[in-house]
């Protein structure tokens, strides 16, 4: 266990620059996430903790430890690849055990490790095999096994779950949280997906283009992003985003634009009225509602009911909003719809730099 | 209908027969030519009609070669030579695919194509300053020269058909094993070579025959019995007056039997080999 210190590290290939200075602080027995779309840095980000690639600048700290200078063998990590990495010519028991075999460890404490972090895996009866002749979740333990059989300080993982089927994908997901929970070893899990950044984490960082968007825990990163990118980027249904402008008058502050008028919880500072902004909703904090109570109204445009809960495709005014209404919702194409919003709930952002706004 | 159409694949069928059939006896029938000749006397060699098949048979030619002509050394210097070539080629060469195929350095790309471009010019190009630059450094007439000579251009051929092999081999596996604690060298030696296993024999039997049938820089490059290989001394037996076809012939079975034997120990991991990615494993 121990902490991870990432201290403006940056990385260039010749004259392209592909990380800009990130800066990132991992508690003890924290789950970092590193969350992004592909060519955001965040493989290159793993590699340099791990120390398959070198820094181009900056410190990385693990156990309070600088660790730049040293070889992978010598970080104390363990990490699990997208392809699992498996060693095609050994055994399952030898490659679990073959870390602890590189560092000199006896055959009769390596065997006892390895039946340990077997059966944690429930993988025993595979120790004979080779790596061929699993499927693909066993080997997904496989790598895991080998991981956590070295009582590593970090784990990191490289989109561990990205070549399993669906079912399979949710069930380790689980299992990862599990093993978390009851090793306490701190990890770092590079991910593209949001689903697996908002179970996991502890902590959070999006990234894009070699810049972090924003690092928080999983709840802020959702309730209050920090710009229009990690508030599209989280969540699926993505984030409404209505272009208007903010209002402010003797009932307070609202949002104003063509269909919709939400009233804000304003703080203490003075608002710029008519000032231009991108108002965020997300699809579940839209509730069906009386015409009285209504902040959006707009016209049904499609309704997809999914079982627990019916998408609702809204036009309000030129643009289009989706709705996640109760699964017995009644409204059909075309019919007027009425939606009430949570002040509390909405995200406001500026037009031009699409950073957040807090009034 | 149905009949033409079964007729018609039948006939395809023997022509194809027929065309590799045709094949196989242009390569082989040499070999079986000279096998039959190295079991007949002399005075059946050469006859008035065709003798196919020997009337008596002699294993004398035999005799003749392994007791009378020194053969025997020609076959250890050219045993010798050819281990020498593999090892060195080995060596350095696995090191060096493994750098190319790993490591993003300046003149990289340059590097691979001049080791192309060396092979593009003919031998007999290379042969003369070559032989000046082996006397100069005392290394002409050894087998040690020899060898030294084949690598210069056996070597490109074995890191271009290893980088290949290094190549499919998935870097995670060396990332892997780097993380669990191998050095760099470590990983390709325990990791890599097995996965290129079959590849490296592939490349190592093809530079063992290449430098086995060698004959030009042979025939340069050694002027005494110390260092000579069998090619160049089974053709300095042909001498102006008298060609002992008998000999000759037995002298070639001889010296592809390593080659037979090698090829039997290692064909199927061969064969793995060099077929590797051409089907999904």
């Amino acid at each position: 266990m121990a902490t991870l210190s990432i201290k403006d590290v940056r990385k260039s290939y010749g004259s392209v620059q592909v990380l800009h200075g990130v800066d990132i602080e991992l508690e003890d027995g924290g789950f970092l996430v590193l969350l992004g779309p592909s060519g955001c840095g965040k493989s290159t980000l793993l590699n340099m903790i791990a120390g398959l690639d070198d820094t181009s600048g900056g410190d990385i700290l693990i156990g309070g430890r600088s660790v730049v200078d040293l070889a992978p063998k010598d970080r104390n990590i363990a990490m699990v690849f997208q392809s699992y990495a498996l060693y095609p010519t050994m055994s399952v028991e030898r490659n679990i055990g073959f870390g602890l075999e590189m560092r000199g460890v006896g055959a009769d404490q390596r065997k006892r490790a390895v039946d340990d972090a077997a059966r944690l895996l429930q993988i025993s009866h595979l120790l004979d095999r080779r790596p061929a002749n699993l499927s693909g979740g066993q080997r997904q333990r496989v790598a895991m096994g080998r991981a956590i059989v070295r009582d590593p300080e970090l784990f990191l993982f490289d989109e561990p779950l990205s070549n399993l089927d669906a079912k399979l994908r949710v069930e380790m997901r689980t299992e990862i949280k599990r093993l978390h929970e009851r090793l306490g070893t701190s990890i770092v899990y590079v991910t593209h997906d949001q689903i697996e950044a908002m179970t996991l984490a502890t902590k959070v960082a999006v990234m894009r283009g070699g810049y972090i968007q924003q690092f928080a825990d999983p709840r802020t990163i959702y309730e209050r992003p920090a710009n229009v990118f990690v508030a599209s980027f989280i969540g699926s249904p993505a984030m409404n985003f209505l272009p208007g402008r903010l209002v402010s008058d003797a009932n307070g502050v609202r949002f104003a634009a063509s269909g919709v008028s939400v009233a804000l919880q304003a703080g203490k500072r003075p608002v710029d009225s008519e000032r231009p902004v991108i108002l965020g909703i997300r699809p579940e904090e839209l509730k069906a509602a009386g015409r009285d109570e209504a902040s959006v109204t707009g016209v049904i445009d499609v309704v997809e009911p999914t079982g627990p809960e019916t998408m609702v495709t809204v036009q309000v005014g030129e643009q289009s909003i989706i709705a996640r209404l109760p699964p017995r919702f009644a409204g059909r194409r075309n019919e007027p719809i009425f939606l009430a919003v949570d002040p509390a709930s909405v995200n406001l952002f500026d037009p031009g730099s699409e950073q957040r706004i807090d009034i | 209908m149905i009949e033409s159409k079964r007729r018609r694949r039948v006939i395809g069928n023997i022509a194809t027969y027929f065309v590799l059939a045709t094949l196989s006896m242009f390569c082989i029938g040499p070999m079986i030519w000279m096998f039959l000749t190295s079991l007949k006397y002399e005075a059946d060699i050469v006859t008035q009609t065709m003798q196919y098949i020997p009337r008596r048979v002699t294993f004398d030619n035999y005799v003749a070669i392994w007791t009378q002509s020194g053969f025997p050394r020609l076959i250890a210097n050219s045993l010798v030579v050819t281990f020498l070539t593999v090892t060195i080629c080995v060596a350095t060469g696995t090191l060096a695919a493994y750098a190319f195929s790993r490591f993003a350095f300046r003149g990289r790309t340059q590097l691979m194509l001049g080791y192309l471009v060396v092979r593009m010019f003919p031998a007999v190009m290379m042969i003369i300053p070559l032989y000046v630059v082996m006397r100069s450094v005392g290394l002409v007439d050894s087998r040690f020269g020899l060898a030294l000579a084949y690598t210069s251009f056996l070597l490109p051929l074995f890191v271009w058909m290893l980088k290949g092999f290094f190549d499919s081999a998935p870097r995670e596996l060396e990332s892997a094993a780097r993380i669990d604690g191998s050095t760099r060298l470590g990983a390709m030696v325990r990791i890599v070579m097995p996965l290129a296993r079959n590849g490296l024999v592939a490349s190592s039997v093809f530079i063992a025959i290449a430098a086995w049938n060698e004959f030009l820089f042979a025939l340069m490059l050694t002027t005494g019995q110390g260092s000579r290989t069998w090619p160049v001394g089974l053709q300095l037996m042909v001498g102006e007056f008298q060609l002992p076809w008998g000999v000759l012939a037995a002298g070639g079975i001889l010296s592809i039997l390593p080659v037979i034997v090698l090829f039997a120990i290692v064909q199927r991991t061969m064969v793995q080999g060099l077929t590797a990615g051409a089907i999904k494993g």
